[in-house]
């Protein structure tokens, strides 16, 4: 097989799991918390590592912001092998009870992106995969590392729904703060319904610094960088009970 | 707006008040359904009964369960739902048929529904279509500890609610297979009517809401409907007691 338009890929390159961070230099990040890991591809913002944890093969890809780059990455992966994907992620939190910082388990996605309503129907749900939520929960509770379990807006226009937003963006979040919804993202939607569609298995951690509602009280960049980190120890750890689920005996 | 003492009045439809649901409530559409569960508790006592709501409470193993009928499709069930949650319940698990699309799928395979496609207009009156119709993933782990337990088969997928079963069913006008196809193709398991408007709801308020749904064979297939129906049903309903007795011992309920 050709390596794959975009990310450069060709099979043997990933593991059954990869890791979606949105951010390019993530990437290299979530490899450095791999027992060993090797840069495999890079093109446009898609970004490879692969390597190993605790005897099973994992990669990192960066997808870059949004539905429609993430979709891309998502296709392409499948074709050279992918079967479970865990995004990890930053967010702006929409609910003043979470702690600043939080780390969120995104069990389903508010589908307010563009890239999902091309692909599927907007009455089709966008819901993370019930047994990688389970083994982000429950890898949590193993580390000692406080999650929240609930729903993600995700959405397209950053400037139109975050604390940068000229316009009156707690307006626009209103009913999803009523609802319920924990934070705003860009990605989980389309990866959510895609992963659902294409038979495979997707969660996303979902890292958080501060609230929609305190613009002022965000949490330091040596505090988040641990909050990041403990979002991916909890995700690789997943990744190895995912891996004895779908290989046992 | 809604009055202040929503939680302690009489409610409209179901006929209860506070304390007359266990904080575990299955929901079956059929209201003879009911009866069945009924007929598997220790001790039971029918509490109301208006219009297609009929509701027991009783107990199994020393858990309080109850059980309240919705009566078929979403805009029932909504009101059934919202009513409940006012006077108290903080599980609501529907428990019905379905309509298997997906060929692996047989006779007494139970269907454990992690979201649902929204298929319904009932659930868009509340909240926007972008909204996802999901179950709560304590729910779905305890309804499927409970098919291990009682050694049923079973399926976690997502289904898809809809409003007109004369469209999408073995009897339904015009091209039934071109509807279900695309639905088929997203991996939806079975078709069914109430799921959907559940979901939303519960989440929405912080509840917590499931479905199981006991399968026949597929419905394009010409022995669609031959099976034991009533005895799956019996299994379907035990598994949802079970269920709910898992939550209740993991300070769920």
């Amino acid at each position: 097989m050709e390596k794959q338009h975009h990310i450069h890929l060709v099979p043997g390159d990933v593991g059954e799991t990869v890791f979606l961070p949105g951010d390019v230099s993530r990437a290299k990040i979530i490899a450095d918390h791999f027992d060993e890991a090797r840069f495999v591809a890079k093109n446009r913002q898609y970004i490879t590592y692969t390597g190993s944890y605790k005897g099973i093969k994992v990669s990192v890809t960066s997808t870059g912001i949004g539905g429609p780059a993430l979709s891309i990455a998502v296709e392409e992966l499948i074709k050279v092998g992918a079967k479970n994907f865990i995004r990890i992620g930053t967010g702006g939190m929409i609910q003043t009870w979470l702690p600043v910082p939080s780390i969120m388990i995104i069990t389903a996605g508010v589908r307010g992106d563009g890239t999902s309503r091309e692909y599927f129907p907007l009455e089709y749900p966008a819901v993370a995969d019930f047994y990688t939520v389970e083994a982000l929960v429950k890898s949590a509770e193993e580390l000692g590392v406080e999650v929240f379990p609930g729903y993600e807006r995700t959405h397209d226009a950053f400037y139109a729904e975050s604390t940068f937003a000229k316009i009156d963006y707690l307006a626009r979040d209103k009913p999803w703060i009523d609802a319920g919804v924990l934070v705003t993202s860009n990605e989980s939607s389309a990866l959510f319904t895609l992963a659902m569609a294409r038979r495979c298995r997707s969660c996303s951690v979902i890292c958080s610094a501060g609230s929609h509602q305190r613009p002022d009280l965000v949490a330091p960049a040596d505090v988040f960088k641990k909050t990041i980190s403990d979002g991916i120890k909890i995700s690789l750890e997943a990744a190895v009970k995912l891996h004895k689920m779908d290989h046992a005996g | 707006m809604a009055s202040q003492d929503i939680h302690s009045e009489r409610q409209h439809h179901i006929d209860m008040v506070m304390g007359d649901v266990a904080p575990t409530v299955l929901i079956p559409g059929d209201p003879g359904r009911v009866e069945v569960f009924a007929s598997l508790m220790d001790e039971v006592k029918k509490v109301a009964e208006k219009r297609e709501y009929i509701t027991y409470t009783g107990k199994k193993d020393g858990v309080p369960i109850s059980c309240t009928s919705t009566g078929l499709g979403t805009p029932p069930t909504a009101i059934g739902v919202e009513e409940l949650i006012r006077i108290g319940a903080k599980n609501i698990i529907r428990i019905g048929t379905c309509g298997a699309i997906q060929d692996f799928l047989k006779p007494g395979d139970m269907i454990i529904a992690t979201g649902a496609v929204r298929g319904e207009h009932t659930s868009e009156e509340f909240i926007s279509m972008e909204y996802p119709a999901v179950a709560d993933y304590r729910v779905v782990r305890a309804l499927i500890d409970a098919c291990k337990q009682l050694g049923l088969p079973y399926h976690v997928g997502i289904i898809r609610t809809h409003d007109a079963y004369y469209m999408e069913s073995p009897q339904a006008h015009g091209d039934f297979f071109a509807r279900i196809r695309p639905w088929q193709d997203l991996g939806v398991l079975a078709l069914e009517n109430e799921s959907s408007a559940l979901f939303t709801i519960c989440s929405m308020q912080g509840i917590r809401a499931g479905t199981i749904l006991a399968s026949g064979n597929p419905i394009y297939t010409p022995n669609a409907d031959d099976c034991d129906w009533d005895g799956n049903i019996r299994k379907m309903v035990q598994a949802g007691i079970e269920a709910a007795k898992l939550l209740h011992a993991r300070g769920l309920a």
